[in-house]
């Protein structure tokens, strides 16, 4: 305590001592609260202390924040882009279909001429058959006329036999008669057999045809549902345009918001840092006090001294 | 106004003062043992001429380490000289003489510089020196010489301050404070447990000082007393840091170069480029003046040593010579307006 320090021996003698003594009181006194000053100073520096680093965390904390809700943002933009794309894949998507549907278009018109042609193969293949049978017809009655040959033949083999050495030249003539009915039975034989494979063939190929124009059929049936398919492709895409445009919507109100949101993440940014900037002060304040305590102490310590030695 | 600075490194008080004439304020940096000799002698060349003298080492584009310097102010100022005494209990008795001299030489902020050679209790010094200053906001510059004695207008004293009012009747002048160490950051600190007499630091946020200082630097014991070159304290206050220097271990508390209060914020420096930072003063005091006539400047016994074992001392001196005539003395602790700070440089600058 300054008190202490004075030497009470070094008083004066009487009235001096006396009047002196209150001053020493008070100075003593001021020592004290000087003291408790300093000890309430240290107390309120490490409280600012404190609550720097705890405004330090939480702006830190803030800023963190504010990133994640930047890259939120961020998200909502590409989704609204790709959203956007909705309608390029949609005009894509009708170019496709109107390309689709006029291919389509040629196609069954393609195949109806298809079917035309094998409605005329087919008249085709009637008259065919009927040449055919005529064929046929005249082979049977070429057969039959070499059958008579044959027998007209066998006739004159008979009479030339009759007309013995006469009828020997008759003979070989009535032989080589009946050699060509029977060469001639032979071609039409074979003609006959080409025949059949022709009617064989005209067959399956007359049954191919029914068969190609039931597919064809089939087909233009199909070309007909995929018409149908097609229209239904352009109704979905149309409703594409419908789904986009409600994404964009809640898209646009959730940036809003999000915008909302960083807006007051930033002003209470702007608040921390206008704290902190006063705790930055306040503590700036309180390094100048402890400056002010070493001021105060060294005047006031030299007080007892000036008293002592006043007193000599 | 002219500075004149002479030397002997033999410690000849004639040959350091020839050519010295119509001195108007004379400043002895002198050694322990020529000290009282020389204090007589130049009083005896220089009869009424205002004087303050100190035990020291000066220099001007070279170090005087164990002769003698003096420095002078010629033309174009006026000046006074006196001292305050029985410093470490009461120099406030004296301070009449310091009102007197502020009054007598019409001291102001702008043309007026009160420098300062102190022999120890330096921020009790200061508190009573400043308190008459700063009515006329005037600027202080000065230092601690060795052995416990200063000298003013021809006389010896022990446990004083002496002290000169330097008026520049041609310019102004200006005070400058330099700092080559820069704040560590997230090592702030309030200190307590401190006994101001001892100038002791015995806590640093409720923790042992030593503990603490040896855990953030991983310095043994031992080391600690060398890594004040490295990492002092800086007393923070406000915008300014006053450099507390460590002087040794003390149980689990450090002593230091000057007093630490309770209360009194602290944060860890380091060193930083002081190439660059000499530099950085220079290029500021080329901004303030146009034109220099003299620099004065004290040194810090540390930074002097920093300076020559990193080979770097001559290039300082010829650094700050480029400002014109720049003398000054190696201080045992700095002053600069109220504060006394440790391992720094202060200076005034005379346009």
């Amino acid at each position: 305590m300054i008190f202490d320090k004075v030497n009470r021996k070094s008083f004066g003698k009487g009235n001096q001592k006396k009047s002196l003594y209150p001053v020493k009181y008070v100075i003593n006194n001021l020592d004290g609260y000087k003291k408790e000053l300093v000890e309430k100073e240290v107390a309120s520096l490490k409280e600012l202390s404190l609550i720097n680093s705890s405004f330090r965390h939480v702006l830190g904390d803030t800023e963190k924040f504010e990133e994640q809700l930047q890259d939120f943002g961020q998200s909502f933009s590409n989704i609204n882009e790709a959203s956007s794309q909705f309608a390029e894949v949609k005009s894509q998507i009708a170019e496709s279909v109107d390309q689709a549907q006029r291919e389509v278009e040629e196609l069954k018109n393609s195949s109806r001429q298809v079917e035309a042609h094998f409605g005329e193969m087919e008249g085709t293949f009637a008259n065919f058959q009927e040449c055919v049978k005529r064929i046929k017809g005249c082979t049977n009655k070429i057969v039959s006329i070499a059958d008579q040959t044959n027998i007209l033949a066998l006739n004159a083999s008979i009479e030339a036999a009759r007309a013995g050495e006469l009828g020997k030249g008759f003979a070989v003539v009535a032989t080589e008669v009946k050699e060509l009915a029977d060469e001639i039975k032979k071609l039409v034989a074979e003609v006959n057999v080409s025949v059949g494979d022709v009617e064989q063939g005209t067959e399956q190929l007359s049954v191919n045809i029914h068969t190609s124009q039931t597919a064809l059929g089939d087909s233009i049936e199909k070309v007909d549902e995929t018409y149908q398919m097609f229209d239904k492709i352009t109704e979905a895409s149309e409703k594409v345009t419908t789904v986009q445009s409600q994404i964009s919507a809640a898209i646009g109100d959730s940036q809003a918001s999000l915008q909302s949101l960083c807006g007051f993440f930033d002003r209470t940014k702007g608040q921390y840092r206008e704290v902190m900037k006063h705790i930055d002060f306040a503590s700036k304040l309180g390094t100048t006090k402890s400056a002010m305590f070493e001021d105060i102490d060294n005047m006031m310590s030299q007080i007892p001294p000036i008293i002592d030695d006043y007193g000599k | 106004m002219k500075q004149f600075f002479g030397k002997s490194h033999s410690g000849d008080l004639k040959e350091a003062v020839r050519g010295l004439s119509n001195p108007q304020l004379i400043m002895l940096m002198s050694n322990k043992e020529q000290f009282e000799e020389h204090v007589k002698k130049l009083e005896a060349l220089y009869p009424g001429v205002p004087s303050i003298g100190c035990i020291g080492m000066s220099y001007d584009t070279s170090v005087v380490e164990q002769g003698v310097g003096v420095l002078a102010f010629t033309d174009g100022i006026a000046a006074v000289a006196d001292v305050l005494e029985e410093v470490t209990v009461m120099p406030v008795k004296y301070i009449e003489r310091l009102e007197r001299d502020v009054a007598k030489v019409d001291a102001s902020q702008r043309d007026t510089i009160c420098i300062d050679f102190c022999s120890g209790n330096d921020a009790c010094v200061l508190t009573t020196i400043y308190s008459v200053l700063k009515q006329r906001n005037i600027g202080l510059v000065g230092g601690t010489g060795d052995a416990g004695k200063v000298s003013a207008n021809g006389k010896i004293y022990e446990d004083a301050v002496a002290y000169a009012f330097v008026k520049n009747l041609n310019g102004k002048v200006k005070a400058y404070k330099e700092n080559i160490y820069h704040k560590m950051q997230n090592h702030r600190f309030i200190a307590s447990r401190t006994d101001k007499a001892k100038y002791i630091l015995g806590e640093l946020n409720g923790k042992s000082a030593k503990r603490v200082y040896q855990d953030i630097l991983h310095v043994s014991e031992k080391e600690i007393t060398t890594q004040t070159f490295k990492n002092p304290f800086g007393k923070i206050n406000g915008d300014d840091v006053c450099i507390i220097s460590i002087k040794e271990v003390d149980g689990d508390a450090l002593a230091c170069f000057r007093q630490v209060n309770d209360s009194d914020v602290l944060m860890l420096l380091e060193l930083g480029d002081y190439r660059a930072t000499v530099k950085e003063t220079i290029q500021m005091i080329r901004r303030d003046f146009s034109r220099i006539s003299a620099v004065f400047s004290v040194n810090c016994l540390f930074r002097y040593l920093l300076f020559s074992d990193n080979h770097y001392m001559q290039e300082y001196l010829q650094d700050m010579g480029t400002l014109g005539n720049h003398a000054g003395l190696v201080g045992y602790g700095e002053h600069y307006n109220n504060r006394f700070v440790n391992q720094s440089m202060t200076c005034v600058v005379f346009e």
